[in-house]
């Protein structure tokens, strides 16, 4: 086929998809809702969730992880484009990933020393473990459905990003039903239940987001 | 912003001609660039590489955001498809020396601007997608007449074309894998 030819028809079919960050608002959108149902009906809020969501140390949790997903949505837009690749800064990940350490840090020094073993271990870490990499499956198939619609030219640092917002979302839906509210628990636990989704979707990414 | 700009926020929000203008406006410039980074493709080779960037960037025109500059978007497409067209052909260029030798003692070889690989996978797209595509891009059949022609709406024919391309990308991916 003659390259002529070929532009002919191309230039024939007037279609367009549509923009990729609406469609990526509306189904992450659908996923968060979706995940905030499912706590509630399963294992059910906290009884206090609105008096954690002003208690400082606790209410960071939600700060965090929250923080986590939006400045990774942003990044996935970003990647989302053929160009967004030499564009795309990864230090609004780094920093969230920071401050929760320098959080991890304070909660250490200002935890009595024979407090701190039990207040890392908690009671509900294997819930933890668990409700998290679950509640991150729709949110992070929504963000990797998204870059696949767009035309990344990086798709393992795509997935990386769609884990780590993916993850940040479903840890901070995860959060209204936990009651661990020493950072010493969540900043470790939540954290391993991050990375591990993240790395899991970089690996998904570098397969699903070729095009 | 500047022409190509113009072109194609023209064509994103549906003007066909404005379209055309614009593919063809870049097309010489992407065969430069597939050229020039796909040498040891040949010049068919190339031109197969030029049509996959083509329906690369048709199929991925909505990531371009209207007011930024175009080349950076053509160009990060055009690099991804040209390193995707090495990695896969990656053995086949790696003929021996003569083979050259031989392509250059001959006669001029195929219409530099006729590709293969395309009219291979239209092929492989069902009987009436291929005859869409094929009575718009070879024969020059507006929708319409296409419609005509097979008995179906203008609508359903553009439907229909829209279907083929997505295919087309994703006959090519299975293909290559």
């Amino acid at each position: 086929m003659k390259t002529e030819d070929l532009i002919r028809a191309l230039a024939a079919d007037t279609q367009i998809e549509r923009p990729i960050a609406r469609m990526l608002a509306v189904r992450l959108g659908l996923a968060i809702v979706l995940a905030v149902a499912l706590i509630g009906v399963t294992l059910g809020f906290r009884d206090d969730l609105m008096l954690s969501l002003v208690m400082p140390v606790s209410a960071l949790r939600f700060v965090l992880t929250a923080a986590l997903g939006l400045v990774g949505v942003r990044l996935a837009l970003v990647l989302a484009r053929p160009e967004g690749r030499a564009q795309a800064r990864l230090w609004p990940i780094a920093a969230v990933a920071a401050v929760a350490l320098g959080v991890l840090i304070w909660a250490y020094a200002a935890t009595p020393p024979e407090a701190r073993q039990m207040a890392v271990m908690g009671k509900t870490m294997v819930a933890c473990l668990v409700t998290i990499p679950l509640l991150s499956i729709l949110p992070v198939t929504a963000l990797l459905v998204s870059i696949r619609q767009g035309a990344t030219t990086a798709p393992a640092l795509a997935g990386f990003v769609a884990g780590a917002a993916g993850s940040g979302f479903a840890a901070m839906v995860y959060a209204m039903h936990c009651t661990e509210d020493s950072p010493l628990f969540y900043v470790t636990w939540y954290g391993i239940a991050i990375t591990g989704v993240t790395l899991v979707s970089t690996l998904i990414g570098a397969r699903v987001l070729r095009w | 912003m500047d022409d190509w700009g113009d072109l194609l926020a023209a064509a994103n929000s549906g003007d066909g001609r404005a379209y055309a203008h614009f593919l063809r406006t870049v097309t010489p410039v992407l065969r430069g660039v597939v050229r020039a980074r796909g040498a040891g493709l040949g010049e068919a080779g190339c031109e197969d590489v030029l049509q996959e960037v083509l329906l690369a960037v048709h199929l991925k025109r909505h990531t371009w955001q209207t007011g930024t500059p175009v080349r950076p978007w053509l160009y990060a497409i055009a690099r991804y498809k040209v390193v995707d067209a090495f990695r896969v052909r990656g053995r086949g260029v790696n003929l021996p020396i003569e083979d050259f030798l031989d392509d250059l003692a001959c006669d001029p070889g195929p219409d530099p601007t006729e590709a293969a690989d395309m009219a291979k996978m239209i092929g492989m797209l069902d009987g009436r997608s291929a005859k869409i595509v094929q009575m718009i891009g070879l024969e020059g059949a507006s929708t319409a007449e296409t419609g005509h022609a097979l008995k179906m709406t203008e609508g359903a024919v553009r439907v229909a074309l829209h279907r083929a391309f997505k295919s087309l990308a994703t006959l090519r991916e299975r293909h290559v894998k």
